[in-house]
């Protein structure tokens, strides 16, 4: 006598579990170009390595014997897996049931893989899909009562998803139409992606159409609108593009805030000089230039994975690798407001150094700052307080900093970029200036009696601009040591990688004090 | 033969116009010159082609996401 009538039991259980929501579902899933859960668990994990919690989890129904007739699974399914070798937790929403609404969903699942991913210390990728949340309308009628969100001892989800965040590196996908509880699950994360035919919204067309103008799942949540927003950092063809993000995102990370991001070999030069920095930047200080093949040429050659790009566009952030050291690299754009901080910026700067700092990255700026954008927009969008909140991150990280100045550091903006308490390295190319205000329209400011008094205005204007001009060379603030350095821009590369070296000893595996938010 | 849609992809007033309707283009020549923070911001054509259209003129305040040019590519 042996257990094998129980085994048998346990593989139709099983077997019932990978069936999903049934052959037509899966199907219907498939004709809308998208993957299964359990597709997509297979393509993210190395391959045999999924270590799956809770399969036979759901709702069976019996015959009149008591014998099983059949399993409809939770549509949650999660485990553990490894990852390009590393161990992670992979929590997914089964769409092919109930819609990957919480109807279908046992609250514990999705909760027991966010204990897991916190109390064993391992990144969590959410594989997201419906809305996972209190379920629709539909369950007032099967529970008999209405849903007070959280209701009594309901927040557990809740609150490891505000303390994962501080924990161990989280990735959101979100692969389908995700609402409700399902893009909260997707916005409180380190780093989401979309694929383009996915959309995210609070709520769906059907529920906005209803409280005004017609729109449609593309305009509400489609990714233009949700990636310019920064509700989701990036957008991507295909899901199997949205696993190597993923994939990738964690190469720079450590596993938890336990412990350090891996070193790799490096096998560019952390030497190398590359010529083409010393014409990157125009002599016409009006013109703008390219700053991504900047950032390319000084960090490890293809090292660079750029994070939020169509959001807070004047700054661009990202991971990069120094000498095989991950990095948090911050750099501005010139294309967007001259490199200006808009409101949108400081918050995309915030985030992002928060993220360095509990991951215990080191921060590179690569800055041409002319200020915090100005004007009545600006104005209405809080730009100084964002702005403030933006240097209150920057004085309240711990990480190793250094900044390069690549051109413009104007204004309070200009101050934004070293920790105000503590040294950091700091470096200004040939091409940087500096001032509390540009010298255009501040001119006017303070210089207003002289100009009024002048017959010819615009000729003393001209002149007190070149009289101040010779005086604001670099080399008038390196000789009274008003900045540390100006270097050949071309030694960027070498510096960078001394820097990476040097901020070595202080990466330690220590959580930080800062408790993140999404 | 596509017709493309140049947007601005930021509020800006529109400083100089350096393609006139006709003129054969390249991939990452200058359409139209943008003026912000002091600056001045091309924009540039995604494709090589010819400028259908400028729908704006010099001085203009122009928003983010407002279409600059139209091109045939």
């Amino acid at each position: 006598m042996t257990w094998q009538p129980e085994l048998e039991e346990l593989r139709i259980r099983e077997e019932f579990a990978r069936r999903m929501g049934g052959e037509d579902k899966v199907k219907r899933q498939h004709d809308a170009g998208r993957l299964t859960v359990r597709e997509r668990v297979e393509k993210l994990a190395d391959p045999g390595s999924f270590h799956e919690v809770g399969a036979i989890a759901g709702k069976a129904s019996y015959d009149a014997q008591g014998r099983l007739v059949e399993l409809t699974p939770s549509n949650c399914v999660w485990g553990r897996a490894t990852v390009d070798g590393r161990r992670v937790v992979l929590v997914g929403d089964d769409f092919t049931v109930r819609g990957g609404s919480a109807d279908a969903t046992i609250r514990e699942k999705p909760l027991m893989a966010e204990r897991m991913a916190n109390e064993f210390r391992m990144p969590i990728i959410r594989i997201i899909e419906g809305s996972g949340g209190g379920g629709s309308v539909k369950t007032i009628e099967t529970t008999g009562r209405a849903n007070l969100p959280g209701g009594v001892g309901g927040t557990g989800l809740f609150n490891y998803t505000t303390l994962n965040l501080s924990a161990v590196p989280v990735v959101g996908l979100g692969l389908g139409s995700v609402a409700g509880l399902g893009a909260a699950r997707l916005a409180a994360s380190h780093y989401s992606v979309m694929t383009k035919k996915s959309a995210m919204f609070v709520a769906g067309p059907p529920v906005v159409s209803r409280l005004g103008a017609p729109v449609t799942k593309e305009e509400l949540g489609g990714w233009e609108t949700q990636c310019k927003a920064g509700g989701v950092d990036h957008a991507v063809e295909t899901e199997e593009e949205a696993f190597d993000c993923a994939r990738r995102f964690l190469s720079y990370m450590p596993s938890s805030v336990h412990d350090v991001s891996p070193v790799i070999p490096c096998e560019d030069d952390p030497e190398r000089r590359d010529e083409k920095l010393m014409n990157a930047v125009p002599r016409d200080r009006r013109r703008v230039y390219q700053m991504r093949p900047i950032i390319e040429s000084v960090v490890d050659r293809g090292s660079f994975f750029e994070m939020g790009k169509l959001f807070g566009r004047s700054l661009i952030t990202g991971l990069a690798r120094l000498d095989g050291r991950a990095v948090a690299l911050m750099a501005s754009d010139p294309f967007f407001y001259g490199g200006s901080w808009t409101s949108d910026t400081c918050q995309k700067a915030v985030r992002f150094i928060d993220l360095a700092e509990t991951f215990h990255l080191p921060v590179v700026y690569l800055m041409d700052c002319p200020g915090f954008m100005v004007g009545l927009e600006a104005e209405r969008s809080a730009t100084i307080r964002h702005g403030v909140r933006a240097m209150a991150a920057m004085n309240q990280a711990t990480v190793p900093w250094c900044t390069i100045i690549v051109r413009n550091a104007f204004g309070v903006a200009g101050a934004a970029h070293q920790p105000a308490g503590r040294l950091s390295l700091r470096y200004a190319w040939l091409s940087a200036r500096w001032g509390s205000l540009p010298l255009e329209g501040g001119i006017e400011a303070a210089y207003r009696a002289e100009i009024d008094a002048a017959e010819d205005k615009a000729a003393k204007l001209a002149e007190i601009e070149e009289r101040l001009n010779q005086l604001r060379s670099p080399f008038r603030t390196a000789e009274t040591f008003w900045v540390e350095e100006i270097i050949d821009p071309r030694a960027t590369r070498p510096l960078l990688c001394d820097f990476a070296r040097m901020a070595d000893p202080l990466r330690q595996p220590v959580p930080s004090r800062l408790q993140m938010r999404p | 033969m596509a017709e493309i849609t140049v947007v601005a992809e930021l509020t800006a007033a529109v400083w100089k116009i350096e393609a006139a309707p006709g003129t054969r283009v390249a991939e990452g020549d200058t359409l139209v010159i943008l003026e912000s923070m002091k600056m001045e911001i091309p924009v540039m054509a995604p494709a090589d082609g010819m400028v259908l259209a400028v729908l704006v003129a010099e001085g203009d305040q122009i928003e983010e996401g407002q279409a600059v040019a139209t091109l045939v590519a």
